[in-house]
């Protein structure tokens, strides 16, 4: 792997000097500095009646606070950070020329490729993890309550979770860099395919739900439809990367979720037994409800950076 | 007309035979005063209540004895009984002591009682008892004669003194019941006299006398003559006795007299049953759609065998609880049977936990277990997940390996 290490250490110096990554990161980080607070605020009257209240400390990052949480503005917006790291990653040197610089130089090929996506991960952890750190911080002060071994655990894997979810998209954005030579047509792509896997995508998921279970909302929907309409909802809205994170972390931050469906059928004599031991999840049933999902993001960020390494590595770049 | 004048003169005779009797009850009260004193000078009469009498066998008799003077004198009165058949025992008494003479005044007369009570071999038959009055100076003499006519009586209640009766002297229930039974202690002696309550019962057994209706413990009790007073017995069975039959002696002792009635109790034996699991564990883990058992054992721990034990669960919908054997026939005492309990979640199930209750149901006794269910994540996607990132690590591998280099 010779020069991995300089094209890793340039690039990360890079990202930290460039103004962009410095305004993207002080506002994302602002909002959630704001979402959390709001959350802490909240908490106190959330909290009041509750006999023993548990995991106090993953309601900073669960409970709504102005508008949505932290885990739900962290879907919402953090493709933005991979998509402005990634976005003109190859384009951008060789519009200016420098890629047969580098190569030229006693770098291989896929140490650039490597460098360039390796420093856009570490990027985006050490963000994160100030992020989750400096909300913790505040939570410590805010609430005066310190976190448990598990809760400390669960935000270990949501910090997990998240930093692949957004390199998803930063492989995706390095991919387009890598196919487009204009970084506008890159950095645009990018912007469209988020906007279609976050937004469209669930919108498809009702309309293809409701062509095949149609609700009747003059008469009622039998319970049977209704559950089939958001099955399939749900199931083509796991096409979508930000509702695979989604449901991840949010099972992950809450553990009193118990599933990731969002609509249920329940007997009378279940919900009586159910509501009887409303304990929340131990972390482990927590991660295995949320397997599938978890193991789905990794593999579609390990893909997204191996098509983008294979058609990076089978391109001329010399010209 | 003149039958009309006749049938008159009737009416009239017999309205004047009426007034004149009416005029004569009148005057005869104080000709019957006056007539006291026309009293001869001296008459005395001793003479019983009753001649003859009827009694059973092994009772004795008292009867009322009247002495009577007639006569304008004061008398002093021996009496006698001077004819006594053999074997019994015969005098004339007050309420507690033996009277061997008596003073009457004039006009006046004395009652007292004859009292006679046969001996040990004194069979059925006829016994005649003669009783003489005497005044002191021999002149006036009264003598009656009695006749006691013994009835042969059925035998085995040859209580003397004091009757027991039960009216319920067998009872029957489960061991661990508490048992009543109500005597009738009747004071058959001629006296008052305490009467001390014992009972001979199997051993551990706690049998404890109480006064009708009241709630205390006696061991004894006070009757008059003749009177009689039920008496509750109460009697705890030794909560480990087998079922059978249990005779129960009691006995009422004072000491002239003795009397005893068995009682007996039948045992039907405990209905108890435990139910559980051999380490105590109430919880279950299951996966959803896929089936979890649980080992549970019924003990019956009674001394009465169970009989057509059936479980039931209470359970939510769309879940499977399956007995195995579906029900007990026969649980001996002390007999210990498991059942596999498999308790299958439904497809739909969440993870978490949920209440499954089972009944198991032997008719006399019921008992209720609550198993915690909990149901956990499926982990069939944790094989099939570690394949496609190792599947997809590889062909990153092969990548790196293929086009490095160049």
């Amino acid at each position: 792997m010779q020069g991995l290490y300089a094209v890793f250490r340039k690039e990360l110096a890079d990202h930290f000097s460039s103004y962009r990554f410095v305004i993207l990161f002080a506002l994302i980080a602002m909002v959630s500095f704001i979402t959390s607070y709001v959350a802490g605020l909240h908490l106190k009257e959330g909290l009041e009646g509750v006999a023993k209240p548990k995991f106090v400390f993953l309601m900073l990052f669960n409970t709504p606070g102005a508008l949505f949480s932290m885990v739900q503005f962290g879907a919402f917006f953090g493709p933005l950070i991979g998509i402005v790291l990634g976005f003109d990653a190859i384009n951008k040197e060789r519009a200016q020329g420098t890629l047969i610089k580098i190569t030229s130089q006693p770098i291989y090929r896929d140490a650039v490729i490597n460098g360039k996506f390796l420093a856009g991960v570490v990027t985006i952890s050490i963000m994160l993890l100030s992020i989750v750190l400096v909300i913790s911080g505040f939570g410590l002060t805010l609430v005066g309550v310190v976190p448990g071994v598990e809760e400390i655990w669960r935000l270990f894997i949501y910090l997990i979770i998240s930093i692949f979810y957004i390199s998803f998209w930063l492989g995706l954005s390095i991919l387009f860099s890598i196919l487009f030579k204009s970084i506008a047509t890159s950095a645009l792509a990018s912007v469209a395919l988020w906007i279609f896997l976050s937004f469209f995508v669930t919108l498809g998921a009702t309309v293809v739900a409701n062509a095949v279970a149609p609700l009747n909302a003059k008469e009622g929907t039998s319970p049977e439809i209704l559950l089939k309409n958001t099955t399939v909802k749900e199931r083509i809205s796991l096409f979508s990367p930000m509702v695979l994170y989604t449901d991840a972390s949010t099972i992950i931050i809450n553990p009193m979720r118990k599933t990731t469906q969002s609509l249920i059928l329940m007997g009378p004599m279940e919900r009586i037994s159910a509501s009887r031991f409303e304990n929340p999840l131990s972390f482990a049933q927590s991660l295995i409800v949320v397997y599938p999902h978890v193991t789905a993001l990794i593999a579609i960020t390990l893909i997204c950076f191996a098509i983008s390494y294979l058609v990076f590595m089978l391109q001329e770049i010399r010209t | 007309m003149e039958l009309n004048r006749k049938g008159c003169s009737l009416g009239t005779i017999v309205t004047l035979i009426g007034m004149l009797a009416l005029i004569w009850a009148c005057f005869s009260l104080p000709s019957l005063a006056s007539e006291k004193k026309n009293l001869p000078e001296r008459l005395v009469r001793v003479y019983p209540e009753y001649t003859g009498v009827v009694i059973d066998e092994g009772e004795g008799v008292s009867i009322d004895l009247f002495v009577k003077n007639g006569g304008k004198k004061d008398e002093t009165v021996d009496l006698k009984v001077i004819e006594v058949p053999k074997g019994w025992k015969a005098w004339i008494k007050t309420y507690s002591y033996g009277v061997t003479g008596v003073h009457v005044g004039s006009d006046e007369s004395r009652s007292l009682t004859f009292r006679a009570e046969p001996g040990k071999n004194v069979g059925p038959g006829k016994y005649v008892f003669k009783v003489v009055g005497e005044t002191t100076d021999h002149k006036f003499k009264s003598t009656h004669v009695i006749t006691i006519n013994v009835k042969a009586k059925e035998k085995g209640k040859k209580s003397k003194g004091v009757n027991i009766t039960a009216s319920y002297p067998v009872l029957r229930g489960p061991t661990d019941a508490k048992f009543e039974f109500s005597i009738e202690v009747e004071n058959k002696l001629d006296k008052d006299a305490v009467f001390s309550l014992t009972a001979k019962a199997p051993e551990n057994w706690d049998v404890n006398f109480k006064p009708a209706y009241e709630d205390k413990f006696i061991s004894s009790v006070r009757l008059k003559a003749d009177q009689s007073q039920s008496v509750a017995v109460e009697v705890k069975p030794f909560p480990l006795a087998e079922p059978g039959k249990y005779p129960i002696a009691v006995k009422v002792s004072s000491p002239e007299a003795e009397g005893e009635v068995k009682l007996s109790i039948i045992l039907t034996g405990t209905y108890k049953m435990e139910v559980g699991t051999s380490d105590g564990l109430l919880s279950l883990n299951a996966q959803k759609g896929k089936p979890s058992s649980i080992s549970v054992y019924v003990k019956n721990t009674g001394s009465a065998p169970l009989n057509n034990i059936h479980f039931l669960s209470f359970k939510p919908e769309n879940w499977k609880v399956a007995f195995k054997p579906e029900k007990i026939e026969t649980l001996a005492p002390d007999a210990l049977k498991q059942i596999e309990v498999t308790v299958k979640p439904s497809d739909q199930a969440l993870v978490g936990d949920y209440s499954v209750s089972l009944n198991i149901d032997a008719g006399k006794v019921r008992k209720n277990l609550e198993l915690r269910v909990t149901v956990k994540a499926s982990t069939a996607w944790g094989w099939i997940g570690i394949g496609i990132i190792v599947f997809v690590l590889l062909g990153l591998v092969i990548l790196f390996v293929k086009l490095g280099r160049r």
